[in-house]
C-alpha cells in the first residue's frame, strides 16, 4: 500500500527524461526567439555604435550616431510627421469607433452584416489597402477624379500635394483601423453592468447625461487600452506609406520608419539607421510602459 | 420611426464607406488600361480578365503565390509546435529563476517594439548566413515572430485546462509528455486553431521583411511581388488592381470564414 502511494507520487513528479521535460519543451521556441529576435536586437545595439561605409563597419564611434540624430533636420521632421500622423489617425479612430460601437449596442436588422463587413479593412493585406487608396486618389485613373469628371469637374490632385497627401494617408489609416477600435469598444460596452443604467432610466436621466455620467467614465479603461494598442501599432506604420506615397511629395508623408529604411538601404548608412531604430524602439517602449503603469494605477484606485 | 430611418441610413453609409473602395479595386481590375486612364468609366463597360491572365503569364505571380503559401505554411506550422510546447512548459512547470512568471512581460516587450527596429540586424544576420532571397530566411524570421505570439496566446489557453485530467492520465500510465499530447493538446485545439488562424493572416500579409530579405521571384511573396508593379513612371493600373484582388481575395475569404476567432488575435487578447 505504502509502496503504491510512493510509486504514484514518483510518477506525478516525473522521473528520468520527464525531469528534463520542461527544458526540452522550451528549447525549440526559445532557440528561435533568441536567435532571430533577441540576438538581432543586441546586434542592432552594437551596430548603432559603429560607423559604416558602403554597408560595412569601419570603426567604433561610441554614441556619435545618437548625438547626430538630434541635429538631423530630416530625422526631426520625420519624427514630427509621425507624431502628427499617429495623433490624428488614432483620435479619429477612437471617436468614430466609439460612436459606431454605441450605435451598434442595440440589436437591429443588419447589425450582423455590418460587423462582418467591418472585418474586411483590417484583414486585407496592408499593401493592397495602399493600392486601393492609390486607385482612389490617382489623378488620372482615380475614383475621385472619375466621380468629379462624371459631375463635370476636372482631375482631383491628392498625392501630388503635400497637405492632401498627408490627409489622404490619415484617411487610409482611419479606414483600415477604425473597425478594430469599434470591435474592442463594442466588447467593452457589452460587458458593462446593467444596474446603473436601469437606475438612471428610472430616475429619468436623458441620453446625454447617461453617456457623460455613466457610459464614458465606465468605458475609460477599455478606451485607454484600445488607444495604447493602436498608438503602438501606428508608430510602426510602414507598408501603407511605402506603397501609397513612398514618403512624398517631398517629405510630407515620410514617417520615421520610411526614413530609417531609406537611411539603411538606400543611403547605406547602416550604423546611423540602427541608432535611429534603437531610439524609436526605446521611445515606443517608454511610452507603452508608462501608459501601462498609469492604467494599473487607475485600475487600483 | 425616425430612429429606425436614421439607423438604416447610418448602416448604409458605413457599408458604402467600407465597400466602395473594394468595389473600385475589383472594377478597375476588370477594365483595360485604355478604359482606366482615357475613358474614366465608373464601372467596366467592356469587362475583361486579361489583367489576371497577364499576371500569371508575364509577371510571375504563380511564383509569388507559391512562395507565400510555402513560407506561410512552414512558419506557422513550426511556430505552432514550438509555441504550444513552450507555452505548456510555462503554464505547468516551475522553472529556475521563476522564469515562468517573467515570460509574459518578456513577450509583451518584444511585441511592443515595432518590427522595423530589428529589420537591419535581421538583414545582416541573413546576409551572413547566406539566406537572403530564400524561403529559409523568410521562414526563420516569420517563425520567430509567430512563436512569440503563439506562446502568448497558448499559455492562457493551457492555464484554463484543469491539471487533474493530466494527473489522472499519468496515474493510468501515461508519461508526462504523453499526458500533454493525448489529453491537454486535444482540449486546447480550439485555442490552437484561433492562434493558427491569426498567425496565417499576419504572415501572409507581411511586407516589410519580405521587402528587405527578398529580391527575385525565387523567394518574393505576394505582397512583395505586388509592390514590384509600383514605382515606374507609367503606372500599370490594370495589373496593379488585379494583383490587389488576387492578394486580398483569399485572405478576406479566409478571414470571413473564421471571423469568430479573429477578434481575440487582432486585439492581442485585449478582447476575449
Amino acid at each position: 500500500m505504502h509502496g503504491a502511494a510512493q510509486a504514484r507520487k514518483y510518477r506525478l513528479q516525473g522521473a528520468g527524461l520527464d525531469l528534463a521535460l520542461p527544458y526540452l519543451m522550451l528549447a525549440p521556441g526559445l532557440t528561435i526567439v533568441l536567435g532571430v529576435l533577441v540576438y538581432p536586437l543586441w546586434d542592432g545595439l552594437r551596430a548603432s555604435t559603429k560607423a559604416y561605409r558602403y554597408g560595412s563597419p569601419v570603426g567604433d564611434i561610441g554614441l556619435q550616431n545618437y548625438v547626430r540624430l538630434w541635429s538631423d533636420v530630416q530625422f526631426l521632421n520625420s519624427l514630427w510627421v509621425t507624431v502628427k500622423f499617429v495623433a490624428l489617425s488614432v483620435s479619429f479612430e477612437a471617436v468614430l469607433g466609439f460612436a459606431l460601437a454605441l450605435f451598434c449596442l442595440r440589436e437591429f436588422q443588419g447589425i450582423r452584416l455590418l460587423r462582418t463587413v467591418l472585418i474586411i479593412p483590417m484583414v486585407v493585406t496592408p499593401v493592397v489597402v495602399a493600392i486601393v487608396f492609390r486607385l482612389i486618389y490617382a489623378s488620372d485613373a482615380g475614383m475621385l477624379t472619375a466621380l468629379s469628371q462624371a459631375m463635370g469637374g476636372g482631375a482631383v490632385q491628392i498625392l501630388g500635394n503635400p497637405v492632401n497627401a498627408f490627409v489622404g494617408l490619415v484617411v487610409l489609416d482611419v479606414w483600415e483601423w477604425t473597425p478594430l477600435m469599434f470591435l474592442i469598444l463594442l466588447a467593452g460596452l457589452q460587458s458593462l453592468p446593467h444596474e446603473p443604467f436601469e437606475a438612471a432610466r428610472v430616475d429619468g436621466a436623458g441620453a446625454w447625461r447617461v453617456f457623460a455620467d455613466l457610459t464614458f467614465p465606465m468605458m475609460r479603461p477599455v478606451l485607454a487600452v484600445a488607444i495604447v494598442l493602436r498608438t503602438i501599432d501606428a508608430f510602426g506604420t510602414f507598408d501603407q506609406v511605402f506603397v501609397l506615397t513612398r514618403g512624398g511629395p517631398g517629405e510630407a508623408t515620410r514617417l520615421i520608419s520610411i526614413y530609417g529604411y531609406d537611411t539603411a538601404f538606400k543611403f547605406q548608412q547602416t550604423g546611423y539607421a540602427a541608432a535611429l531604430f534603437v531610439t524609436i524602439g526605446l521611445v515606443v517602449l517608454a511610452l507603452a510602459f508608462s501608459a501601462i503603469r498609469l492604467l494599473r494605477r487607475v485600475d487600483a484606485s | 420611426m425616425s430612429t429606425r430611418l436614421a439607423r438604416a441610413l447610418t448602416t448604409i453609409f458605413v457599408l458604402a464607406v467600407v465597400l466602395l473602395p473594394i468595389f473600385w479595386l475589383v472594377s478597375t481590375s476588370l477594365k483595360s488600361n485604355r478604359e482606366i486612364t482615357q475613358e474614366g468609366t465608373l464601372y467596366p463597360h467592356v469587362p475583361t480578365l486579361d489583367n489576371y491572365v497577364r499576371l500569371f503569364t508575364e509577371k510571375q505571380f504563380g511564383s509569388y503565390l507559391t512562395n507565400s503559401l510555402v513560407v506561410t505554411f512552414f512558419s506557422v506550422a513550426i511556430a505552432l509546435v514550438a509555441g504550444a510546447m513552450g507555452a505548456y512548459a510555462i503554464a505547468r512547470f516551475r522553472l529556475p529563476l521563476a522564469m515562468e512568471g517573467k515570460v509574459g512581460l518578456f513577450l509583451l516587450t518584444l511585441r511592443i517594439i515595432p518590427p522595423v527596429v530589428i529589420l537591419i540586424p535581421v538583414y545582416l544576420l541573413m546576409l551572413s548566413l547566406g539566406l537572403l532571397d530564400s524561403w529559409l530566411g523568410l521562414i526563420a524570421t516569420y517563425t520567430a515572430f509567430n512563436v512569440t505570439f503563439c506562446v502568448w496566446m497558448m499559455e492562457s489557453f493551457f492555464r484554463e485546462i484543469p491539471v487533474d485530467l493530466e494527473e489522472a492520465a499519468m496515474v493510468d500510465g501515461d508519461s508526462r509528455f504523453g499526458a500533454f499530447r493525448r489529453i491537454t493538446l486535444p482540449l486546447a485545439a480550439p485555442g490552437l486553431a484561433a492562434t493558427a488562424i491569426f498567425a496565417v493572416l499576419v504572415t501572409f500579409n507581411e511586407f516589410l521583411f519580405a521587402l528587405a530579405l527578398t529580391a527575385t521571384p525565387r523567394a518574393m511573396t505576394m505582397p512583395r511581388g505586388t509592390a514590384t508593379l509600383i514605382g515606374r513612371i507609367d503606372t500599370d493600373w490594370a495589373s496593379m488592381s488585379a494583383a490587389g484582388v488576387i492578394g486580398a481575395l483569399p485572405i478576406v475569404f479566409f478571414a470571413l470564414l473564421v471571423q469568430r476567432h479573429l477578434v481575440r488575435g487582432l486585439t492581442m487578447g485585449a478582447v476575449k
